[in-house]
């Protein structure tokens, strides 16, 4: 029967369990037996002799032989019982490991086991301080004395009965005779060198936090609890199912993969540092190292993830990529991640910032991704958040892990590194060199320098970003196709513009919410019919052409009013998804379009033909356009700023329209 | 007066509750036997009365709204010191017969830990009973039988705190000790017990151990010695008188 008080029990029982105690508590029953435990021989100390002290070896000898390990194994083991206290040491008390040599141990007796159920009392380390206190005549040592007055002044309720409960403690200790109080104080020592370290070691018994509720009591059949089943259930009916042999498949290909790369199935080269101390394994595979090992480029061919998840291979990438003037990929997947991970009150600065930078029309470095994916995207961004890339995130993974990543497999550059790559000695130290390397431990770079220097990486890359991909649009039609906006694109890329009306998801409804409702669009309508109109209607860039653009621009809205229902029914046809059939309805609409379309191409084909011009020139060029968009819209003051966000056009100050 | 019935009945339940915790560290140790689950169990119930007994009292004196406030600050430090000597005590008796139910004196197969202690307890249960001498009647399955009775007393005892946390209104973090950081080391040895020898742990400290140890047989020895000696003179000043007479 166990006892149990509900009442008083505050749940702090609810631990994460601790399995090996039950199991260490057999294994310490066995090593008692007379005949087949552990030897054990009397200490000897100056009047008195002590029984029942045991050797490391001996103890190192009989878990080997038990447990039919080898010593290493044994001695691990050994360390462990040590650590956790059921076995103390009686010489270097601090440290609890195990030598394999002469050194003596004692068992711990039962009452200072290491147990959850019982959890480490302050008050009693308080009552036991206060007795070291008497003994060493108040002298105590330096961690000791700070729990001391850290408990005087937090447990000062207690502590007449922690001085009086030590007093007394102390004189019923001294009624025993003298080796039995000498095994008493060892014994007491061992057990607070378990549970309180002192600094600079680390508890065995530490396990993390507690549980609040009890994982094993049953629980109150309410209402709540049955909707969470039955969540549950739908959920699981709704996954996708995946055949046994082809999950088990996966798995056991991911094992044979894998299994060299384990650290624990085999060989770490050049040697374990947890086992040897030697941190040469742990320099060789840095973050940014220039060299890479074998091992770590032989993973970056396993998957994309692993490639992109390596910070060394994924700078390799890019080196490709910038050879393939495909950079702006990578780059928008990091920008993408940043925003997914990164702190919420920047969230905002970063999506507009990633928009302008990879997705707006006239973009530096633009990025490929096709219409519904932007429409999706761009109505996203209005009301930010830090999902809000997914989509574009996803497609631009797919398109480099597809496409991309087969080429860099191939490529020079990967065939570089690959032959550069180092493959290190296996070590072979001897005791002596273990003890050294022990000896020589120092701790790691700290993680605040370790972020810094992630932070500088992430600075000079963000400097060195070049906008050579420009380049690409000397290359005739399709990127220009997508860009200048002719309605009969091939893929289902197109400029922003225009499939607003015609990519829409399958229903509908939406596009006329699309059209009506969101002023965004119905503003990117006006944009789009403003700019059709306002480019006839101006050749020559700002000026005063607003007053006749807005008059143009309300005459044209009338008569796209009334085509507007024509669009809807367009867009009712059932297949709407498909991209050409729709566009090619659309097109009688605006009839305006293709007639705009070619001086616009003309003139941004001129414009890129302008090599490569620094990022300043390509704004005041783009503005003209913009500009005009602007005043189209009716927003007045935006000036300097060179794209728009579609989100901003909601900003009060753009009332009129 | 009230209080110094309450501080005398409160020192001996602090004693027994030091003494108990000695006892309970010995079980499942090569010094566990027979006789110190004798030792327990009497321990317990002394334990026990007085628990009792010192409850009756503070609830009295507490629930008596008349008193200063002085007094009254007084009495709850008292309670405090009483439900922290409650709270070890029940801790140790539920430990008591956990470890008591593994490890059973009877099974020839069941191992006592090794511990290194192999002396007997009788000396701290004889303080803890404030006896001279223990005296051991008990059955020889007392292990086993004993832990029945130790399962009932223990629900009486949790029942009893449970009462006390219910029925008392005393804050216990609003009471200021008397006794200060250190105050361990005053007023040290005020019971009459041997001498002031330090007790050394390990092979670490065999200096000090050696000293104590001396210090402390070279002190009874001593005594005998000048006793005897006195004795002795005594007797030959006599017998010279005696001679000298006749």
């Amino acid at each position: 029967m166990t006892i149990r008080n509900p009442l008083r029990d505050h749940g702090q029982r609810y631990r994460p369990r601790i399995a090996c105690l039950k199991k260490a508590e057999k294994v310490l029953l066995e090593m008692q037996d007379l005949k087949t435990g552990v030897k054990s021989q009397p200490q000897r100390l100056v009047i008195t002799t002590i029984p029942h002290a045991i050797t490391g070896e001996d103890i190192i000898a009989w878990l080997a032989d038990r447990f039919q390990v080898d010593t290493q194994e044994a001695r691990s083991f050994g360390s462990m019982l040590v650590a956790l206290g059921y076995i103390y040491p009686l010489q270097d008390h601090k440290r609890l490991v195990i030598k394999p040599d002469a050194s003596l141990y004692r068992f711990q007796t039962p009452y200072f086991w290491p147990t959850q159920q019982w959890p480490v009392e302050d008050t009693d380390y308080a009552i036991y301080l206060a007795k070291r206190n008497i003994r060493k005549k108040g002298i105590l040592e330096v961690h000791e004395q700070e729990h001391y007055n850290r408990l005087h002044k937090w447990m000062n309720h207690k502590w007449d009965f922690i001085v009086m409960q030590a007093k007394e403690q102390y004189r019923a200790a001294k009624e025993r005779k003298k080796p039995d109080r000498v095994v008493f104080d060892c014994q007491e020592r061992a057990y607070w060198v378990v549970h309180r370290p002192p600094p600079g070691t680390v508890s065995a018994m530490d396990y993390g936090l507690d549980r609040l509720i009890d994982p094993n009591a049953d629980e109150a059949k309410t209402p709540d609890f049955y909707a969470r089943i039955m969540i549950f259930t739908q959920q699981s009916i709704m996954r996708p199912r995946v055949k046994s042999s082809v999950s088990l498949g996966a798995l056991v290909k991911y094992c044979a993969t894998y299994n060299n790369h384990d650290p624990f199935l085999s060989k770490c080269l050049p040697s374990n540092p947890w086992l040897t101390d030697d941190v040469t394994y742990w320099t060789l595979n840095m973050p940014y190292v220039e060299i890479p090992t074998k091992m770590r480029v032989e993973r970056w061919t396993f998957s994309f993830a692993e490639l992109l998840s390596d910070p060394r291979g994924r700078n390799d990438f890019r080196l490709f990529l910038k050879k393939e003037f495909s950079g702006e990929n990578l780059a928008f997947w990091e920008g993408c991640e940043d925003l997914k991970w990164g702190e919420a009150a920047t969230m905002r600065e970063k999506a507009e910032h990633i928009y302008k930078t990879f997705l707006a029309r006239g973009a530096p470095r633009w990025i490929n991704i096709d219409g519904k994916t932007m429409e999706i995207t761009v109505k996203g961004l209005k009301h930010p958040h830090r999902y809000v890339l997914d989509a574009a995130q996803t497609h631009i993974y797919m398109l480099m892990k597809k496409d991309s990543y087969g080429r860099y497999q191939k490529s020079p550059v990967f065939k570089e590194t690959v032959k550069k790559a180092i493959c290190p000695e296996e070590h072979h130290f001897t005791d002596a060199q273990l003890e050294q390397n022990a000896k020589k431990r120092r701790p790691s770079l700290s993680p605040i320098i370790l972020r810094q220097m992630e932070q500088e990486q992430r600075a000079k890359m963000a400097a060195n970003v070049d906008i050579t991909q420009l380049c690409r649009f000397t290359t005739p039609v399709p990127h220009l196709a997508v860009y200048s906006g002719i309605t009969d694109f091939p893929s289902a890329n197109a400029s922003p513009s225009l499939p607003f009306l015609a990519h829409s998801p399958a229903c509908p409804s939406p596009i006329s919410v699309a059209l009506d409702s969101t002023s965004a669009s119905e503003r990117r309508v006006e944009a789009g019919e403003g700019e059709g109109e306002g480019n006839p209607a101006a050749q020559a860039p700002a000026g005063g052409n607003v007053s006749k653009s807005r008059m143009a621009l309300s005459l044209q809205r009338l008569l796209k009013r009334g085509c507007t229902p024509a669009t809807l029914f367009a867009s009712l046809s059932p297949k709407c998804h498909s991209a050409a059939g729709t566009s090619s309805r659309i097109q009688p609409i605006s009839p305006d379009q293709p007639s705009q379309a070619p001086p616009r191409r003309i003139g941004n084909f001129f414009q890129i033909k302008v090599d490569i011009p620094p990022e300043c020139r390509i704004y005041p060029i783009e503005s003209e356009d913009e500009d005009e968009e602007n005043r189209a819209a009716s927003r007045g003051g935006v000036g300097a700023k060179e794209i728009i966000c579609p989100w901003e056009s909601l900003t009060p100050q753009n009332g009129t329209g | 007066m009230g209080k110094d019935e309450c501080k005398t009945m409160l020192d001996a339940l602090n004693k027994v509750t030091a003494c108990y915790r000695h006892l309970v560290i010995a079980l499942g140790s090569t010094s566990d036997s027979q006789n110190l689950r004798e030792e327990l169990k009497r321990t317990r119930k002394k334990a026990q009365e007085l628990a009792v007994a010192n409850r009756t009292k503070l609830t009295s004196l507490l629930k008596d709204k008349s008193i200063s406030k002085e007094d009254r600050a007084e009495y709850e430090r008292l309670w405090v010191l009483f439900s922290s000597s409650m709270e070890l005590l029940e801790v140790d008796m539920k430990r008591s017969l956990e470890i008591g139910q593994d490890f059973p004196l009877k099974v020839p197969t069941r191992h006592l830990i090794q511990t290194g202690m192999t002396g007997s307890t009788t000396t701290v249960a004889a303080r803890a009973m404030s006896v001279q001498n223990m005296k051991y009647e008990a059955d020889s399955n007392i292990d086993t039988a004993d832990l029945r009775d130790l399962q009932c007393e223990i629900s009486q005892v949790s029942q009893m705190m449970e009462e006390m946390e219910m029925k008392v209104q005393v804050a216990p973090w609003a009471v200021e000790a008397k006794q200060e950081a250190g105050a361990e080391l005053k007023s040290n040895m005020s019971v009459g017990n041997s001498s002031v020898g330090v007790i050394s742990i390990c092979e670490e400290e065999p200096k000090e151990e050696e000293g104590g140890g001396s210090r402390d047989s070279g002190f009874a020895s001593i005594c005998a010695v000048v006793i005897f000696l006195v004795i002795v003179t005594v007797a030959v000043v006599l017998g010279y008188l005696v001679i000298n007479m006749s």
